[in-house]
């Protein structure tokens, strides 16, 4: 393996394909950067990714992320410690855009930005009350106290 | 027109319910939904009563409408005679969007959980230990079916017991196939702290009081009925200077009102390791030991440290 990092040694140009999000920005990723993505990676090999990719689904606030994220981790050379501080920063965002990063990663088949996104918002879970739920993804009860009456004892068995 | 201020404590006041009457609004003005009723809401507000009938399908709505500031904005008076929960004109039409405004957010924390398509929202729960899965559950009706989703629980099992089992469907879903699996296999750890203090007291409480009940110790002696199954324990305890021992490879299998656990336990270098057998009834809403099957493991090549040919 070549001791260089990221950029390619002069003889081969890096190959980049563009992304397209929903409101109409474009994005530009490197080809073994965009291979993170299964359904980037399928297009690529039935080359179809010559033109821009439109994804309608994703806008281009998220896709801006995402395609850091995936040209972070094509990085070689990148040791496994600061990469996890990387991650954890990268998902100290607030709700909503964690949850748009989970149906991006889903959308494009991400696997690992789907695990660490998905892991925060379950680490984000862990261990709180119902009502800090409540708080913290700003949902509110649909129950009547009797309804939560009968949920508690439901579910006494897992705070024994 | 502007909100009175006399509007504006009620609202503080009934905070919950205004919540969930902004939560209402931003649903009638996103589905302009023309078949709810007003009924008991009608007759707290100043609006006359709409010609739609009586009856609440939502009790949540009901209990939104239940301040007499009203849950409706004057948008929805436009649109239709029964709008949904609304409850009349007296919202004015600055509040109505601030209203609108804030229901929107919160209505996004619920939209978010929505958004995520079922195989997401499984794969999220599947992060999640069963007693945050069980918090979740509480939290509202939508995360209330989320969060039971037979496969996450099932999932759950496979993660946190064992692998095996994995063609059978519990009669009341994996949700309480969980439960009752994690009541054993923590009655089952009881037994064996138990034996660690040399408890009698605790022992005897254990086991069912009950003439079928056997207990066959390591040493290949089997004691039968209550009685003599609680005086080998006795003996036992006395014998033994307290050993602790790991027990690994817990295995359990729950049907309605028995259950049998398969383990073994590793004491040190002389003495085991050995299976275990432990058998268990429930009566009058507790779980009961009627079983006990203790014998020497056979390891490969070490025939010898184990008298098993006595």
């Amino acid at each position: 393996m070549s001791s260089s990092s990221s950029s390619s040694s002069p003889s081969c140009p890096k190959k980049m394909i563009t992304l397209k999000s929903s409101d109409g920005e474009t994005f530009e990723i490197e080809e073994i950067a965009a291979l993170q993505s299964k359904t980037l990676e399928s297009m690529i090999d039935e080359n179809c990714a010559s033109t821009p990719v439109p994804l309608p689904n994703i806008t281009g606030k998220i896709l801006a992320k995402v395609v850091e994220y995936c040209t972070k981790h094509a990085e070689v050379g990148a040791d496994a410690e600061s990469l996890r501080a990387w991650d954890a920063e990268f998902v100290s965002v607030d709700h909503p855009t964690l949850f748009d990063y989970i149906l991006a990663a889903n959308f494009l088949e991400i696997p690992t930005l789907l695990n660490l996104a998905c892991q925060s918002v379950a680490d984000m879970v862990k261990g709180k009350t119902p009502d800090e739920i409540h708080k913290i993804f700003n949902i509110k009860s649909t129950f009547t106290p009797e309804e939560e009456e009968e949920l508690r004892r439901e579910n006494q068995w897992a705070f024994d | 027109m502007e909100i009175q201020p006399s509007f504006a404590t009620d609202y503080l006041a009934s905070g919950p319910r205004l919540v969930a009457a902004a939560v209402a609004t931003a649903l009638c003005l996103l589905l302009a939904f023309a078949f709810l009723l007003l009924s008991v809401v009608s007759s707290k507000s100043k609006k006359p009563p709409s010609s739609s009938s009586p009856s609440a399908k939502q009790p949540a709505s009901l209990k939104a409408c239940d301040c007499p500031c009203t849950c409706g904005s004057s948008v929805l008076d436009s649109d239709s005679d029964s709008a949904p929960m609304a409850v009349g004109k007296t919202y004015a039409n600055g509040g109505g969007v601030v209203e609108a405004a804030a229901a929107a957010e919160r209505q996004s924390g619920a939209s978010m959980m929505e958004q995520l398509v079922p195989e997401i929202t499984t794969h999220a729960l599947s992060y999640l230990d069963y007693p945050s899965l069980c918090r979740l559950s509480m939290t509202n009706s939508l995360m209330r079916k989320a969060a039971n989703d037979d496969n996450a629980w099932k999932a759950l099992y496979h993660k946190d017991f064992t692998l095996e089992q994995d063609s059978v469907t519990p009669v009341n879903g994996w949700k309480a196939y969980y439960a009752a699996t994690r009541a054993i296999v923590n009655i089952n750890s009881d037994f064996f702290n138990i034996i660690r203090e040399r408890s009698l007291q605790s022992m005897s409480r254990l086991w069912l009081n009950a003439d079928y009940v056997k207990c066959v110790h390591a040493s290949g002696e089997l004691f039968s009925g209550y009685n003599a199954v609680i005086q080998s324990w006795q003996l036992a305890f006395n014998w033994d200077q307290g050993v602790d021992f790991q027990v690994r490879d817990v295995r359990v299998r729950v049907l309605t009102d028995m259950a049998w656990v398969t383990m073994k336990t590793f004491v040190d270098m002389d003495t085991g390791p050995f299976n275990v057998t432990n058998v268990f009834e429930f009566h009058n809403g507790q779980w009961y030991m009627v079983h006990h099957h203790s014998s020497v493991m056979l390891i490969d090549g070490d025939v010898d440290q184990q008298n098993i040919h006595g």
